[in-house]
């Protein structure tokens, strides 16, 4: 079995069967990850770099571990204190990696498309970990991963995204994802953080009732305000976000059901997400980290030279 | 000079030869007959096959990019652009470096072009420095020659100003061009706010920044009586505005890309910068919307926005490559792709009378005693734009190598002729 695509550039461009045969693949990795021995030599000889143009503290460790547990050879490149920093282009920075015998590139990158960009002009497979406001597939994998553990299959599940739906690559991997897996989605939040054309572009329910959401899902997977991406004030303070969109406990326990809480990290907490929700018994937080190696891993492997 | 032109047919709604195959004989830069066989000796003669002939072609809103940027465009190389896309005048913007603000750099413009067949009018800043906050030396541009006053590539945003611009020129007839953009709203989109942009992930501007600035600018013709031109206008809802103030009888006219009538926002889901433009490429409902708009007499005319890009500015990353594409060369070929069924006059009237009529350019209709600013073409024959005949010094286009239906012999004027093809010259 192999993938029906060379990048991961995004959930978009996957089948449903590539999806399948990720989750699959990372069961297997999952496995692997509890033995004494972590380590497999599947990658041996494949030389990966991590290119990160923005910070990231999980993503780049966990894919970094990733391809350690897969003997992978790996670099790590950041933007500050390189030669992007001094001005180079993109392209130039990797063609000048990929001379140096280099076979895997994990890019992280703050323009949309960047690694679609890439995709066209160099030879080596490319898996997104992020990009701008549009995908983090590996993230929606790691998602639907840890999703399929708790509830067997994604067929039918209801899963509320709920926050910073604008700024979120998280929101659109999840959406592509769970759609063509059969799940249900509802997205919620303030209005000016939900883009107006979702419903259309995607067929999502809307609602700016976080409340509504939370009645109606089995998962709510809450986004991290990514105060870093406004560039205009679209609400006015934490203070009133928190009270009006954060998920908070009394609000869970009013629901009269359980359900699922999930977020991709970093948590600004007490505002999205108050603590004792974000370390109280329904969130599966940790659980996503730990599924995000095995998921990484499986990705890694299906696109690497090996299998390709 | 003599110049004789054999069997062409004349394609212009002023002239009472519309319509009809003539030759033409042009002496020292004037047209001095026009009859169905002249068998008169010329210093040159052209029979071209099935050539139609009209008056010169008009475009106000194109970025020769000099001085200042002369990697992307001179005015030389833009006037030989211009002239292959049959283009007899040009009218070339202020974003430049420094900006085209005062009377010594109207006249830069002008003496520069002085020696080619194409005609380079300069378009003068609104305000200061195009920063928007004061009014430029416009009365002073206007006795040098500028043609219009815009802001160019930075819409003017300041209702204030736009109030006093509006009124200050009507001490000369002058008239404003404005990319209609409100930028004040999501100043940070890529492409056309909608579903294409949300599948995308990438930020969108939408279409009511543009409709807010037309229906603003129409308020403040009216209010102080003056003229605006709105280029390359993208949306459904912007037309009807446009057509509501026409009704009124205000001074408004407005221009369509060939690029807006021919691609939409779902033509970027490659993320292919050579379609990221300003203003953006709208939707598939927009886009008809404007080829409407055009045969029904709304939108008056055609602008290439032709914007000449290096080529490290168009491959990178979606978010940081320039926008804008070149377009003097495919201008018509486009045009009379999509309306094959239009009639010639008509065509010709969106790429030349039209215009001449709302900046007031001297009129070049095809009759005797008329200065011969003639543009010559073919509505048949195939057409791609190409590396070998771009004569643009950037290459920034998604047009190239496509095959159109039209084709671009060249022009004449100021007594000299420009053609694309040595073999089109002699008989």
């Amino acid at each position: 079995m192999a993938l029906s695509t060379k990048h991961l550039l995004g959930i978009k461009d996957l089948q449903k069967e590539d999806i399948e045969l990720i989750l699959q693949t990372a069961v297997q990795f999952k496995e692997v990850l509890q033995r004494p021995v972590k380590k497999v030599p599947s990658l041996r000889d494949v030389t990966v770099v991590n290119l990160f143009y923005e910070n990231s503290t999980r993503t780049r460790i966990s894919f970094e571990l990733a391809e350690k547990r897969l003997s992978a050879d790996t670099i790590n490149f950041t933007a500050s204190g390189s030669s992007a920093a001094k001005g180079e282009t993109l392209l130039d920075t990797v063609n000048n990696i990929l001379s140096m015998k280099v076979d895997m590139v994990v890019m992280r990158h703050s323009a949309s498309g960047a690694p679609h960009f890439l995709s066209k002009h160099i030879p080596a497979a490319i898996i997104n970990a992020g990009d701008g406001i549009n995908e983090h597939p590996t993230q929606a994998l790691l998602d639907a991963f840890s999703m399929q553990e708790k509830f067997g299959s994604l067929k039918g599940l209801k899963v509320a995204i709920i926050g910073d739906i604008m700024h979120s690559r998280v929101a659109l991997s999840n959406i592509y994802l769970l759609h063509k897996m059969g799940a249900e989605v509802m997205v919620a939040g303030p209005p000016t953080l939900i883009p107006p054309y979702i419903q259309q572009a995607f067929g999502v329910k809307v609602t700016y009732q976080v409340k509504e959401a939370l009645q109606w899902c089995d998962v709510a997977n809450v986004l991290r305000i990514q105060l870093e991406r406004q560039n205009q004030p679209l609400f006015s303070s934490l203070r009133e976000y928190n009270l009006s969109f954060g998920i908070r406990r009394e609000v869970l326990e009013n629901l009269g059901k359980e359900i699922v809480i999930m977020h991709p990290g970093p948590i600004n907490r007490g505002v999205e997400l108050d603590s004792d929700v974000a370390d109280g018994p329904f969130s599966i937080i940790l659980h996503q980290v730990e599924n995000g190696v095995a998921v990484r891993m499986a990705a890694l492997y299906l696109l690497s030279p090996h299998n390709h | 000079m003599k110049i004789l032109l054999k069997q062409v047919t004349i394609s212009d709604a002023n002239s009472e030869f519309n319509g009809t195959t003539q030759d033409i004989l042009i002496e020292n830069g004037k047209i001095t007959a026009i009859q169905p066989q002249l068998n008169i000796d010329a210093d040159q003669i052209i029979h071209l096959p099935n050539a139609y002939v009209s008056q010169g072609w008009v475009d106000p809103f194109v970025h020769f990019c000099d001085p200042g940027f002369e990697y992307r465009e001179t005015i030389e190389s833009g006037a030989k652009a211009a002239a292959s896309g049959g283009f007899t005048r040009v009218a070339t913007l202020p974003n430049t470096k420094p900006i085209i603000q005062n009377k010594a750099q109207i006249e830069y413009i002008t003496n520069t072009s002085n020696q080619y067949a194409t005609i380079v009018h300069a378009l003068g800043a609104i305000s200061k420095n195009i920063e928007g906050k004061e009014l430029a030396e416009m009365y002073e541009m206007h006795h040098a020659g500028a043609l219009a006053f815009t802001d160019g590539l930075m819409p003017l945003q300041s209702s204030a100003l736009m109030v006093k611009a509006l009124q200050y020129i009507k001490a000369f007839n002058g008239i404003i061009i404005q990319i209609p953009e409100d930028t004040t709203i999501t100043p940070h989109g890529l492409m056309n706010e909608g579903v294409v942009s949300t599948q995308m992930g990438l930020p969108g501007k939408p279409a009511v920044s543009e409709t807010l600035m037309i229906a603003r600018d129409i308020h403040l013709v009216e209010y102080t009586g003056s003229a605006i031109h709105f280029t390359g206008i993208t949306t459904a809802a912007s037309i009807q505005l446009i057509k509501e103030a026409k009704q009124k009888g205000l001074k408004v006219s407005c221009s369509v890309t060939p690029q807006h009538l021919w691609y939409c926002d779902e033509d970027l889901k490659n993320y292919d910068t050579n379609l990221k433009l300003t203003p953006p490429l709208r939707t598939k409902s927009d886009m008809l919307a404007l080829r409407e708009g055009l045969l029904n007499g709304v939108i008056d005319a055609i602008t290439t926005h032709h914007t000449p890009v290096e080529v490290d500015k168009k491959v990178c990353e979606f978010e940081y490559a320039q926008p804008g594409m070149i377009g003097l060369q495919t201008a018509y070929s486009i045009i009379n792709s999509i309306f094959k069924d239009t009639p010639e006059h008509i065509k010709t009237n969106w790429l030349g009378n039209n215009i001449r009529n709302i900046f007031n350019l001297p009129n070049a209709a095809i009759m005797p005693g008329n200065t011969a600013e003639l543009t010559l073409y073919n509505n048949a024959e195939t057409f791609s734009f190409s590396l070998q005949n771009n004569k643009s010094k950037s290459a920034n286009t998604p047009f190239l190598n496509k095959p159109f239906t039209g084709k671009v012999y060249g022009i004449i004027n100021k007594d000299k002729v420009f053609l694309n093809e040595s073999s089109y010259h002699g008989s």
